[in-house]
């Protein structure tokens, strides 16, 4: 195709526009590249370890209203981890622990959560939820 | 206004004849596009077609394929979707079973239901009968969640008659085993979640009915099924057993049995179990004659997610090439069901790119058994159990992704009345669809063919539903030619068993001496 024409151009432009929000001052790393193979994390996730990531994907549904952590699934997921088996949850989970209250969106919506990557097998004291891969201080933006 | 517009079309055509010079009209009489490439395409089909000869052998062996949910959309967007991954023209690519000789249409609803789940679906193709939603291997008399009739109304499946008469049979899914299509094979249960007994009602538990993990390991009929290939390990092992791939988990059974030590004690040194690719790649089939092979706790990978799997599973063609060589040991021949198990789950999901890449998968499963069977004597036939509500829709130009955003034939976006872009997949419901009034969210290519994409839908949901128009049964080999027209779901059952003559042959065992 020779250059742009009006309508692409409309649209990269719309494209454009939402996706400028600060969470993209922040390198972004999808949650099927954190890891290699099993739970092996990737060069990509180690070479990010503890650095100010986005990650987007879907907010599984929160434990409880004012809890200040949730679950981010690379596809949404309707049910709730706490809640369900373990067994029917896929291992590439991302625990973000938010560093101030937000309100709660369904679990189909997309959003880019921002934080610090923290990477290593962590159990939660609290609920006693095991995570491999967390965003801590994190906040999120719709995507 | 329908009738103006074909009349002005009409003298439009004529008067182009009546401009052609009187030597020229006589060509045109002639085919003109005798050498047009779709023309020609067409007429090297018809020939092929004149040549073809009815098969009337018996089948010595019968494959059943699966795709669960590969409805006709999902089939066209897999052929298209497949062509494209390999640069090819993806719209007028043939998928291994497209290039069968016959194929006709199921009607799929179930004995309760318009809109059928893959337990009744499956039941009609391994039993012949159509049952309500939710149970497998029972009539469609039976009561949901009903251990009395879960004992009193069975149905004999094609895999348990041919077990009574010496054949080998499998199954092979990429879902849990103890799933409703492969479950339908050798399970008689009164809820297909009853995959293990810690999903059961106490009431059945006490009642003495089993799970569906335990009916395959005690399988009555024959020797049992000589190949069982999937996922579910938690189903098969106590809630004490640590998971081998999966730290920290155990397993679900709540009875304390470990089927699969129950597995190898049964069949002693022709038995084996496995659980990752290594152990799977090191069976040898001339030395076992039993496998089972769970190599998930729960589902096994989507395809495309596979090649990060912990432990390394086998893919459906790998699994569907060891199946055939193990059951075609036996010269009394084999019933094998291979599954696509997760064709359905990337639906659900509303993720369309899974979906593509799980029924690309099958492809490469259909293939394997194109490669290794004798057509001669081996009847294979690739269905889906129902379908989805994955639509095509548009005006996209030819070789536009078919996951991307539509793009016409002038190279422009097709826009919305919204003014955004649409994609030309995409599901009537699921994830996908959004709630309270929100606005459709702008889409890029980029986007929309990612593989975590997840399909815009008009209504939302937490999971997509399946879709209850016909869907297509394509078979090749012995008796095919008798898949022809809209048929009965349940009407598979049937042509297997013909071509087969297994009930007969277990009638006739039954009543001798």
């Amino acid at each position: 195709m020779a250059g742009l024409t009006r309508r692409w151009t409309a649209l990269v432009m719309a494209a454009g526009c939402c996706l400028a929000r600060p969470g993209l001052a922040a390198e972004r790393i999808r949650i099927r590249d954190l890891y290699a193979r099993g739970a092996e994390f990737s060069p990509q996730a180690l070479a990010l370890a503890d650095k100010t990531v986005t990650v987007p994907g879907f907010m599984a549904p929160p434990l409880k209203p004012d809890a200040s952590f949730f679950v981010l699934t690379k596809l949404p997921m309707a049910v709730c981890p706490f809640c369900d088996s373990e067994l029917n949850w896929p291992n590439d989970i991302v625990l973000v622990r938010l560093a101030g209250q937000q309100d709660w969106v369904d679990f189909n919506q997309p959003i880019l959560v921002t934080g610090t990557l923290s990477l290593g097998t962590e159990i939660d004291e609290e609920t006693g939820f095991v995570s491999r891969v967390r965003l801590v201080d994190a906040s999120y933006e719709l995507a | 206004m329908i009738a103006r517009v074909r009349i002005s079309r009409l003298v439009a055509t004529t008067c182009l004849v009546c401009t052609a010079a009187g030597s020229a009209l006589a060509q045109d009489a002639r085919l003109v596009q005798g050498d047009d490439p779709y023309f020609k395409q067409a007429q090297g089909q018809l020939q092929q077609v004149l040549t073809q000869q009815n098969n009337t052998n018996r089948a010595k062996n019968v494959i059943l394929v699966v795709g669960d949910g590969l409805g006709f959309s999902t089939v066209t967007a897999a052929r298209i979707f497949e062509g494209q991954q390999r640069g090819v023209d993806g719209e007028s690519n043939v998928l291994s079973w497209e290039a069968f000789p016959h194929l006709a249409a199921a009607k799929t609803y179930s004995a309760d239901a318009q809109i059928t789940d893959s337990a009744p679906s499956a039941v009609a193709m391994t039993a012949g009968v159509k049952t309500i939603n939710d149970v497998m291997g029972l009539d469609h008399t039976a009561k949901l969640d009903s251990c009395e009739d879960q004992k009193s109304k069975t149905v004999t499946t094609l895999w348990e008659m041919a077990e009574t008469i010496g054949m080998s049979t499998g199954a092979v899914t990429t879902a849990t085993i103890t799933h409703a299509t492969p479950g339908a094979t050798y399970a008689h249960i009164a809820n297909r979640d009853w995959e293990s007994d810690a999903a059961m009602t106490p009431e059945a538990i006490a009642q003495g009915c089993a799970d569906i993990a335990r009916q395959l390991v005690e399988m009555k009929f024959g020797d049992g099924l000589e190949v069982a290939l999937g996922g579910g390990r938690a189903n098969f092992l106590p809630t004490t057993a640590a998971d081998p791939e999966d730290e920290g988990k155990k397993g679900k059974r709540k009875d304390g049995k470990d089927l699969t030590q129950a597995w190898l004690s049964r069949y002693g040194n022709s038995g084996a179990f496995v659980w990752n690719k290594e152990q799977f790649d090191k069976l040898d089939p001339d030395n076992v004659d039993h496998v089972l092979g769970l190599f998930e706790m729960s589902h096994m990978e989507y395809d495309y997610d596979r090649p990060k799997d912990k432990a390394g599973e086998p893919s459906l063609a790998e699994m569907t090439d060891k199946a055939i060589d193990m059951l075609s040991k036996n010269p009394e021949g084999y019933v094998l069901l291979v599954e696509g198990g997760r064709v359905d789950h990337g639906s659900h999901a509303g993720n369309a790119y899974r979906t593509m890449t799980d029924a690309v998968a099958l492809n490469e499963a259909v293939k394997t058994i194109m490669r290794k069977v004798d057509l001669n004597e081996t009847l294979v036939v690739v269905t889906g159990d129902h379908s989805h509500t994955l639509t095509i829709a548009g005006y996209a130009k030819r070789g536009n992704p078919i996951l991307g955003v539509s793009v016409g034939v002038d190279n422009e976006p097709i826009l919305g009345m919204d003014g955004k872009p649409y994609t030309t997949v995409s599901f009537a419901n699921g994830p996908g669809g959004q709630k309270g009034g929100q606005e459709r969210r702008m889409l890029t290519m980029e986007e929309a063919t990612d593989p975590d994409f997840i399909q815009q839908t008009l209504v939302p949901m937490q999971s997509e539903t399946h879709g209850g128009e016909d869907l297509g049964i394509y078979a090749i080999g012995p008796w095919s030619h008798l898949f022809q027209g809209t048929v009965e779901e349940n009407y598979t059952f049937h042509v297997m068993d013909f071509a087969s003559k297994i009930s007969e042959r277990a009638s006739q065992r039954a009543d001798a001496p």
